[in-house]
């Protein structure tokens, strides 16, 4: 067998091992889609950004003002990543980290009494009179999308990934190992 | 050649090819990886000059278009003769989006008007209801909102309007007391008989209150602050690029 990845696969039933890199390649999927619209409804704005990260009144201004303008262009960039399967790892692990801050967040802001709206898709901080903000249901959506990621960096990359192609995927699928007997089959022909 | 001695060499052969082609492929990962981590480092940092450059305030060149009071409370900044197009203003002296808004696009606003392209009607309001942070906020757009009123127009109003926005205070502390009040009001300019003891006596807080309310009854606001180029809302995406403003406001004046 031939295995160039240091850490060896673990051994999963022949449905599991088909059906997983496709749930990765969905959640990867979903995972970017949202991230790409949260990102670009803000980034012409950074403004109105920094205003929605200083109405949670967690971060100091000069803070504020930094996340305002790099949130944005981080989540359309590793949205990108997540699509074309590119340091999945990576990607899915800094967008369950993501998610778990703001969960954090709203759920700090909601303890707190805080009238804001979430900025999560641009919205500018505080909320309009008359309006409730509704963290619950922000809570659960980045929740859910938590778990997204966690998938992802778990069953990382998925099908139709970059980081295959590029032989950048840490685990080997099980047709690659039939490959390297058939390589090695040719080279004992060969001698 | 012993079958088993030719067996062992070419498990060695095969051995060492294989070593070689692991070190290939871990050589190229390590550029590969690298390759991406350095593009991607350099889409964050071309996304944030973007965000950046998109958002960058002009700078007050000239002196300001008069400036008149009207007696509803609107505020009409513009060189004689110029009617169209109309650039309507709602912001509430005390909302951080309103200030971040004069902070990025205001001096735009103010050099617009000067150049005779618009004419400007500021339209000070209060958005905030008694229900938020017990009535903390609200006390604050008001106290500021009814002190503006005191002033006639004039550069000094425009002066008190930026002073405003720049002393803001936070939300839930209360800010704008009145002698802070008389004294930006002094320092702007304002020189009007009795605009101490009408800014200390909130003689114009109701008017204040009463036009809110139907401001934002009429216009149909959803929130401050908002932008209206010839009564056609402005998106936040158009009003927080100075750049982007500028030639929405041109276009209209063609």
């Amino acid at each position: 067998m031939l295995v160039t990845s240091e850490k060896q696969a673990p051994p999963r039933s022949r449905t599991a091992s088909s059906t997983l890199p496709w749930v990765t390649t969905v959640s990867r999927l979903v995972l970017a889609g949202v991230l790409i619209v949260a990102g670009w409804g803000k980034i012409g704005t950074p403004v109105l950004s920094v205003q929605s990260v200083k109405a949670y009144k967690l971060l100091p201004d000069s803070l504020a003002t930094v996340v305002g303008y790099g949130l944005p262009i981080l989540e359309i960039v590793i949205g990108v990543l997540l699509v074309v399967g590119l340091l999945t790892r990576v990607a899915g692990g800094i967008s369950a980290l993501l998610m778990l801050v703001f969960v954090i967040g709203i759920a700090s802001v909601w303890a707190r009494g805080l009238r804001i709206d979430c900025g999560c898709f641009g919205g500018g901080g505080q909320l309009k009179p008359g309006v409730e903000p509704d963290y619950l249901i922000d809570i659960l959506r980045d929740s859910g999308l938590f778990v997204l990621g966690v998938v992802v960096t778990w069953f990382a990359p998925g099908r139709f990934a970059l980081d295959s192609a590029l032989g950048l995927a840490p685990e080997r699928e099980p047709y690659d190992d039939m490959e390297g007997d058939e390589e090695e089959l040719h080279e004992r022909e060969n001698l | 050649m012993g079958k088993a001695v030719r067996e062992q060499s070419v498990r060695d052969r095969i051995k060492a090819q294989r070593e070689e082609q692991r070190k290939k492929d871990r050589l190229r990962r390590i550029a590969t990886v690298t390759t991406v981590v350095i593009v991607a480092l350099g889409a964050i940092g071309a996304g944030w000059w973007y965000a950046a450059n998109g958002s960058k305030p002009e700078e007050v060149t000239q002196a300001l278009a008069p400036v008149t009071a009207s007696a509803d409370g609107s505020v009409v900044m513009s060189v004689a003769g110029v009617e169209k197009p109309v650039l309507d203003v709602y912001e509430d002296f005390q909302c951080p989006a309103c200030r971040a808004m004069e902070e990025t696009s205001g001096a735009t606003i103010k050099n617009l008007a000067a150049e005779g392209k618009v004419k400007v009607v500021y339209h000070p309001i209060t958005i905030f209801s008694q229900d938020v942070n017990n009535g903390v906020t609200r006390g604050n757009s008001l106290r500021a909102g009814a002190a503006s009123r005191c002033i006639p127009g004039g550069t000094a109003w425009a002066k008190f309007h930026d002073r405003l926005f720049k002393e803001q205070p936070a939300e839930t502390v209360e800010g704008f007391k009145l002698d802070d009040l008389v004294a930006w009001g002094k320092e702007a300019g304002v020189t009007a008989e009795g605009f101490a003891t009408c800014v200390t006596s909130q003689q114009k807080a109701p008017e204040q209150a009463d036009y809110s309310t139907k401001i934002l009854q009429a216009a149909g606001l959803s929130g401050t602050p908002t932008l209206k180029l010839n009564g056609t809302e402005i998106g936040n995406d158009v009003a927080f690029n100075p750049a982007d403003l500028r030639k929405a406001v041109l276009d209209a004046a063609k």
